[in-house]
């Protein structure tokens, strides 16, 4: 077992927010030259990029993990990473039923297009994907679980869409695998990891997060989370 | 002015904690943000929101609200229905949106 550094969360230009440098093969480039073992795709509310990152991230070299951040009825943003495709078609699925179908506007809010890997344009979201969906954050959590996937309340220390600013305090019943920071580390019960939220190149690995993993893998991952046999969180970094 | 005259005039729907109908309110508060009503929410206000996640009664309750009003038709869980019942703070329904109704809340209070 060896240090692994990961950034679970990083935005591809299909988020609207995400700049449009930031296609799949840009991404990794851009984590393979930070030094990154593993990255999450995480873009709002969708996983349509997910597939062609992975693909992209094995011929490079560098792990990439399915996952989407989840914006709950109450605008609570969450990292929800998938172990592997057969989970992330279903969820995706769940996704689109949740949907609320909000009209999107390129011109104010940004592009959501979908690209292949030499980045020409083959699909756009004609809804705007960050809205909040019909679902819950307790069914978020159900949802993630249900299909052995992680669930993480992003950057919590954030004064907007975060569990805090939105509910006030982590209602101790939910079934938290860890929680994204972006500040000072807290004195919290839970699991604590920081990544990126990159939504330009230049942000990618600005913030990672250490494990002690024999390898870099979804099931790895949950493990050090847990910390079972030796797999741990050795720092999350600034 | 009691939490049963609202009921009446604003014409609300008694969703849970029926016990403390004779509560008393004093202002009221509009806020999304439980962040917010936390650190801003006067003791004795109604408080109006669309959310209904569980964690509003814990601030009803630290906040010593008297009653919240749920706005747009949105149902509260069974969760928050139980701790509405077990703080004896009531939960309150209308199918009014946050704007109609909190116009109508300050026009209520202002005048008693």
């Amino acid at each position: 077992m060896r240090p692994f550094r990961a950034d679970l969360h990083i935005h591809s230009l299909l988020s609207p927010c995400g700049s449009l440098e930031m296609s799949p093969a840009e991404i990794i480039t851009r984590a393979a030259g930070k030094g990154l073992d593993m990255i999450a795709v995480s873009d709002h509310n969708t996983t349509l990029h997910c597939e062609l990152m992975v693909t992209l991230g094995l011929e490079a070299g560098i792990t990439v993990l399915r996952a989407a951040e989840v914006t709950s009825a109450e605008e609570v943003h969450s990292l929800v990473i998938l172990p592997g495709e057969m989970a992330r078609i279903s969820f995706q699925h769940w996704l689109d039923e949740h949907c609320t179908h909000v009209p999107h506007d390129p011109h104010l809010f940004g592009d959501q297009v979908v690209v292949d890997r030499n980045e020409n344009i083959i699909g756009e979201i004609d809804h705007y994907l960050p809205a909040a969906l019909s679902a819950t954050l307790d069914e978020v959590e159900t949802e993630a679980h249900r299909l052995g996937g992680l669930f993480i309340p992003a950057h919590i220390d954030r004064p907007a869409f975060s569990i805090n600013s939105q509910l006030g305090f982590i209602p101790e019943d939910l079934y938290i695998d860890a929680l994204e920071i972006v500040g000072e580390t807290p004195d919290l019960l839970y699991p604590v990891i920081r990544n990126s939220d990159a939504h330009i190149p230049e942000h990618i690995g600005r913030r990672y997060t250490i494990y002690m993993l024999d390898h870099p893998s979804f099931a790895e991952l949950a493990m050090a989370l847990r910390g079972e046999e030796g797999r741990h969180i050795i720092q999350p970094e600034k | 002015m009691k939490v049963t005259e609202i009921v009446e005039k604003l014409n609300l729907k008694i969703l849970s904690g029926h016990e403390g109908l004779g509560r008393e309110i004093t202002s009221g508060y509009t806020s999304d943000l439980l962040s917010d009503v936390m650190g801003h929410a006067d003791a004795g206000a109604a408080w109006v929101t669309i959310q209904t996640h569980r964690n509003i009664m814990a601030i009803a309750s630290l906040r010593d609200l008297s009653a919240v009003i749920i706005t747009c038709g949105e149902i509260p869980g069974d969760d928050t229905v139980k701790q509405s019942n077990e703080e004896g703070i009531p939960v309150l329904g209308t199918d009014l949106s946050t704007f109609e109704l909190t116009g109508r809340l300050y026009t209520l209070i202002s005048r008693s």
